[in-house]
């Protein structure tokens, strides 16, 4: 080969390395879509061990009720939300209530494995609590409301809950006398519309607030306000067990998804992320606040007690590629797991009675 | 020679394209990016370190620039660099408080 030759064949060889290095080195997904690179490791310093005064101040109840700039809390607002929230004529069927579903009687939930919606056929899903909703940054076990007062008008229209067209609920409230004053008082120049309506809903749900529990008042100080055995299991809690990775801080929620491994069918947060493995039956994470009222557990109500639920994550569930890799064997023993039940009914309080609003008429 | 100087050259430009773009570091420790919103020019990286306690699923679906890192451990990074410019909507799916912008600019 003669030399310029040569040259230029060196010149295309290494191009064509050039570029091969960087499709072996990069992989993308798609055309048009940012380039991903080889993931390498990395040398993460690691905190010191932080003691368990440290620990415990993370889970300090807040002083305050957030409420949102576009919506703040006023006396009125929340009263009208509750005689809307106890009311059945915001169904079709004039039978069913927010209530209904998250009652205060089962800790703002029903108590059932699954929900009961319109013509009481079953539903999918547990009906979450709304304990602590004040908190929350995404609504639904799949994720799918990006707030409360959207999220309060969601099973209302849903054929398979109350089953109500808000224009049809609107002319059925505005039938009703008391409902008129009140609403104006609530929304000086707003008054009667589905947005009010959403907004006084979500205003009284977030006032309801987990009381102060005996996890708390050790939080805070009293030693003897929980057993020893409650002790020991906060610390697998947040040790052997990594319960805390996503049940984190006061309300024992990060609101992550995660597939924990249960054998169920439904995609949950994979609906609305089809392309990302890890959302495939993955639901969010729940709050464990009031917990011992809120039985059966899970997504699906499919565990009755919280020893299985302990059992659940001791074995790890369903093995899958879209199972969060937090899931894996604990190996807990009988021990352990008799002190993570006893903390975690340390997390209920002595929930106080909760007056049903006489309602307009 | 001067053709060895050259061939070499050429490889390793193309070898340490991401290494030379690769100059912004997201950090996400206690399930918060280490910043709201970061520019950088078409065609640099960005990298993305999970230096947190737990997995994470950094991703984009905005338009030309959508990437999806997967299931990122503790300890793992990764560069990604963005080919069109505008806003690209970052988030983990796994932890949906978990947001920020990146300004892709030309």
């Amino acid at each position: 080969m003669s030399k310029p030759g040569f040259y230029h064949a060196a010149l295309l060889v290494a191009a064509i390395a050039s570029t091969a290095s960087c499709l072996v080195g990069f992989s993308t997904i798609g055309f048009g879509a940012a380039v991903v690179g080889e993931s390498r490791k990395v040398e993460i310093p690691q905190n010191a061990r932080s003691g368990l005064d440290a620990l415990k101040a993370q889970y300090r109840r807040p002083v305050t009720i957030p409420f949102p700039r576009e919506n703040p809390y006023t006396p009125e607002k929340a009263a009208l939300g509750k005689k809307l929230y106890f009311d059945t004529r915001l169904s079709v069927t004039s039978a069913q209530s927010c209530a209904s579903c998250h009652s205060p009687g089962f800790g703002w939930g029903d108590g059932l494995a699954v929900g009961v919606g319109h013509g009481m056929v079953n539903l999918g899903r547990h009906s979450p609590t709304i304990i602590n909703a004040a908190w929350s940054a995404i609504f639904m076990w799949d994720g799918r409301l990006p707030t409360l007062e959207e999220q309060a008008l969601g099973p209302i229209q849903s054929p398979g809950e109350m089953n109500m067209k808000l224009d049809q609920l609107m002319e059925r409230l505005a039938a009703i006398p008391e409902y008129k004053p009140m609403f104006e008082a609530a929304f000086p120049g707003e008054g009667m519309k589905s947005k009010t309506l959403g907004q006084a809903i979500a205003t009284y749900e977030r006032t309801v607030v987990s009381e102060r529990a005996p996890f708390d008042a050790w939080i805070e100080g009293d030693e003897k306000a929980i057993s020893s055995e409650a002790k020991r299991g906060f610390e697998v809690f947040n040790g052997k067990a990594q319960c805390a990775a996503c049940h984190e801080g006061w309300n024992f929620t990060n609101e992550g998804f995660q597939d924990i491994g249960l054998p169920s069918k439904d995609v949950g947060r994979g609906e609305f992320l089809p392309g990302v493995i890890k959302m495939q039956h993955a639901f969010k994470t729940p709050g464990l606040r009031e917990i011992t009222h809120r039985s059966p557990f899970m997504h699906d109500g499919s565990l009755a007690t919280l020893e299985q639920v302990i059992d659940h994550y001791d074995h790890a569930g369903v093995d899958r590629p879209s199972r969060s890799d937090l899931m894996r064997p604990l190996e807990l023993s009988a021990q352990e797991k008799a002190d993570l039940v006893a903390f975690l009914k340390t997390l209920t309080s002595e929930l106080g009675p909760t007056a049903v609003p006489v309602l307009p008429r | 020679m001067r053709t060895l100087a050259l061939f070499t050259g050429v490889i390793m430009c193309g070898l340490s394209v991401g290494a030379y773009a690769a100059t912004e570091v997201i950090h996400q420790r206690g399930r918060v990016f280490s910043s709201e919103t970061l520019s950088v020019k078409k065609g640099s990286a960005v990298t993305f370190l999970n230096d947190d306690t737990v997995p994470h699923n950094i991703m984009s679906a905005s338009k030309g620039n959508e990437f999806n890192l997967g299931s990122q451990t503790p300890g793992t990074s990764t560069d990604v660099t963005f080919k069109e410019s505008g806003d690209v909507q970052v988030i983990c799916a796994i932890h949906p408080r978990m947001k920020m912008m990146v300004k892709v600019t030309e």
